[in-house]
């Protein structure tokens, strides 16, 4: 009795939601939600991605009010040939910047994590101060820490000098202007790599130290053994994110020293940038690098992807 | 080798016992088990042992050295735990070879150990293996090569056998046994199963509500129960436990008849309850046997085969089940009327205030 009731009810509802769906079938609903969606992927990233591909082929400026030439491999002859040593320039200077800021961000987050790995009173409020640059928007971050290296002005140099009047003119020194960029990469992301370790060291079962402890493993062994390769997969994951983000190191540059003083803080992306976009509008030219750094960075991304299977497939 | 001893070592969590302060020597390669309930204290015991946590009071001495504030890894103790606990990013061998890596032992000494050592365990063709691809038996298998592999003074386990299948654990509980017998390795072995407890123990620890209840041999617990609770704990199913009255060298049961006491009992429980008391009469299901001439009366409730033997579920006249075990060929069919009659040399009593056992004179 109880069935027959049960069938009953349900099928005159079953009704009305069937003829609703006969008009409009699911793969219609699916497909109106989908492409939207399609459109402005294919208008914003699609086509610019293989127009500029079309373009590095090209001799072409948006400015010049002419079609685009077809020269073929000319514009990455000229950068692999005649504009080499600028560009090979810009390419270390990218490097060592994608090297000290990782490697540093690496250091920091790891420390940062395992002495936040153990909770205590206002744990959660401290974390949650630690991760506040992260939150910040890069031009932002990169003006008022202009201001902060400002000699006269900032307070940088009277938090790490005793005289103060003796510091250092960060953003201008040669030497210097590298490392500035390289500090405030690193205030700016350690957090995140401390993020992701925390997560990492929070699903290391906790009986894993108990048999190391019962097994005598010192501090030190339990850390190389245990921790680390633990961890590992998401370490890999946070240095294979900061070095494309590095590679592509762009606002933080522009807000603190657009390059300067002279070349010395030129990377890639700010390279790409000034000859796209400032005065020669050298468009051909720019799309061919910008070919040129997307191959290096999947590059290295494979390579880093290969090291995550390894650290952590079976 | 080693002898532990605890000397009213207790834990407590807040203002909560998980180990009333107990006290227990574990001799130079004995094997005892600490048995109980889930929620017991028998682990927490185990762990205070390990050093894997502290104890609230007490001191625990390793071969007579107090080592009630060091460190796991200064009391030459292994530990297996319930769930192998094996570092998962390794291999087997990897796994076996940690103990001995983490102490500086040269790469020969590493290898030659690990290789005695699986060999010994059968696991030779796991070693490259990491644990994940590796069966539950397998896996404590590597757990135990790991913890034999550095010799340890003492071994503790932790329901080594819980999270392994029931055929798997037949097999495994024989091969620790074997291992404890060719090693006499001083063993501290925790579980809640008392087939476990009863075939590997050379002394057994009853352990409820926090409190040791009794220590003694398999034989022991099973046959002289402590108290009532390890009465009902031991054996399945346990002990049969009949509320009456003694008067008169009698227990009376209500409504049923008399039980007339064997002589040996009649001075204890005299001494016990005078001449009137309430007392509980105890027998295991092999005990009793149905005969016609049997002084007590029944009514038969169920009957299940259980392959070599039947075990007769009697209902006293008070509505008691009692569990009777009875040869196989007999047929005894639902509500029939049965007399039976209990072994004297297998009777026990306990005094139903306490929850003790009446202790006759000659032990006494």
């Amino acid at each position: 009795m109880t069935s027959v009731k049960a069938q009953a009810i349900p099928t005159s509802a079953e009704r009305t939601t069937r003829q609703g769906r006969r008009q409009v079938s699911d793969r219609t609903i699916a497909q109106l939600f989908i492409w939207p969606t399609l459109i402005l992927l294919i208008a914003m990233n699609v086509f610019p991605l293989f127009y500029s591909l079309y373009l590095s082929f090209n001799d072409y400026s948006v400015i010049a009010n002419q079609p685009p030439q077809w020269v073929a491999l000319e514009n990455y002859e000229e950068i692999l040939t005649n504009g080499r040593a600028r560009y090979w320039h810009n390419f270390t200077v990218t490097g060592r910047y994608a090297a000290l800021s990782v490697g540093l961000q690496i250091l920091i987050g790891f420390g940062l994590a395992m002495l936040l790995r153990e909770k205590f009173k206002g744990s959660g409020f401290i974390t949650t101060l630690i991760l506040i640059p992260m939150m910040l928007s890069p031009v932002v971050v990169g003006l008022f820490w202009k201001l902060i290296f400002d000699p006269s002005k900032g307070f940088f140099n009277y938090l790490i000098y005793l005289n103060p009047r003796a510091g250092d003119q960060w953003l201008s020194d040669p030497t210097l202007s590298l490392w500035s960029i390289v500090i405030v990469d690193v205030w700016m992301w350690s957090p995140f790599v401390m993020l992701l370790v925390l997560s990492g060291l929070s699903a290391i079962p906790n009986y894993l130290y108990e048999a190391a402890a019962i097994d005598r493993a010192s501090a030190w062994f339990q850390f190389r053994r245990i921790t680390l390769p633990q961890v590992m997969p998401l370490l890999l994951i946070a240095v294979l994110f900061r070095t494309i983000e590095a590679f592509k190191a762009f606002d933080v540059v522009m807000g603190l020293t657009g390059g300067g003083p002279g070349d010395t803080t030129e990377t890639v992306a700010v390279r790409l940038y000034s000859e796209a976009f400032l005065g020669k509008f050298n468009t051909g030219e720019s799309g061919a690098l910008a070919y040129i750094v997307l191959i290096i960075i999947i590059a290295i991304s494979n390579l880093y992807i290969r090291a995550l299977n390894r650290a952590g497939g079976d | 080798m080693a002898e532990i001893q605890l000397l009213q070592v207790e834990k407590k969590f807040g203002e909560v016992h998980a180990v009333k302060p107990m006290d227990l020597t574990v001799h130079d390669g004995e094997f005892v088990v600490l048995l109980g309930p889930s929620g017991c204290g028998k682990t927490t015991t185990l762990r205070m042992i390990s050093g894997l946590e502290t104890t609230t009071s007490g001191t625990i001495l390793l071969n007579g050295r107090d080592v009630t504030w060091a460190h796991p890894s200064e009391r030459d103790i292994a530990f297996v735990f319930q769930f192998f606990a094996l570092y998962s990013h390794m291999t087997a061998r990897q796994n076996i070879a940690f103990p001995l890596q983490a102490q500086g032992e040269s790469k020969e000494t590493v290898n030659q150990r690990v290789a005695e050592v699986s060999r010994l365990l059968q696991i030779e063709h796991i070693l490259d293996a990491r644990p994940g691809a590796l069966s539950g038996g397998d896996q404590q298998r590597v757990a135990l090569a790991r913890a034999l592999v550095r010799r340890p003074a003492a071994f503790l386990m932790d329901e080594p056998l819980g999270a392994l299948d029931a055929d798997f654990r037949e097999t495994m509980r024989a091969e620790i046994k074997r291992l404890h017998i060719d090693n006499q390795a001083t063993t501290v072995y925790v579980t809640h199963d008392q087939i476990e407890a009863m075939a590997m123990g050379d002394r057994i620890v009853v352990m409820s509500a926090a409190a040791v209840q009794q220590v003694g041999t398999p034989t022991e617990i099973y046959h002289d129960p402590a108290s009532l609770f390890v009465a009902r704990f031991i054996g399945s199913p346990g002990m049969n436990l009949v509320t009456g009255r003694y008067h008169g060298g009698q227990v009376h049961l209500p409504d049923c008849g008399a039980y007339t006491v064997p002589p040996q009992w009649i001075a204890p429980l005299n001494t016990a309850f005078g001449d009137d008391g309430d007392v509980i009469l105890g027998f295991r299901p092999e005990a009793a046997q149905v005969t016609p001439q049997g002084a007590l009366s029944a009514t038969v409730y169920a009957s299940d085969l259980h392959g070599s033997y039947t075990m007769l579920h009697l209902e006293l006249c008070d509505q008691t089940i009692v569990h009777v075990r009875s040869s196989r060929q007999s047929s005894h069919p639902i509500g029939t009327a049965v007399q039976f009659d209990l072994d004297p040399a297998m009777v026990r009593f306990f005094d139903p205030a306490t929850e003790a056992a009446i202790v006759p004179e000659v032990r006494a």
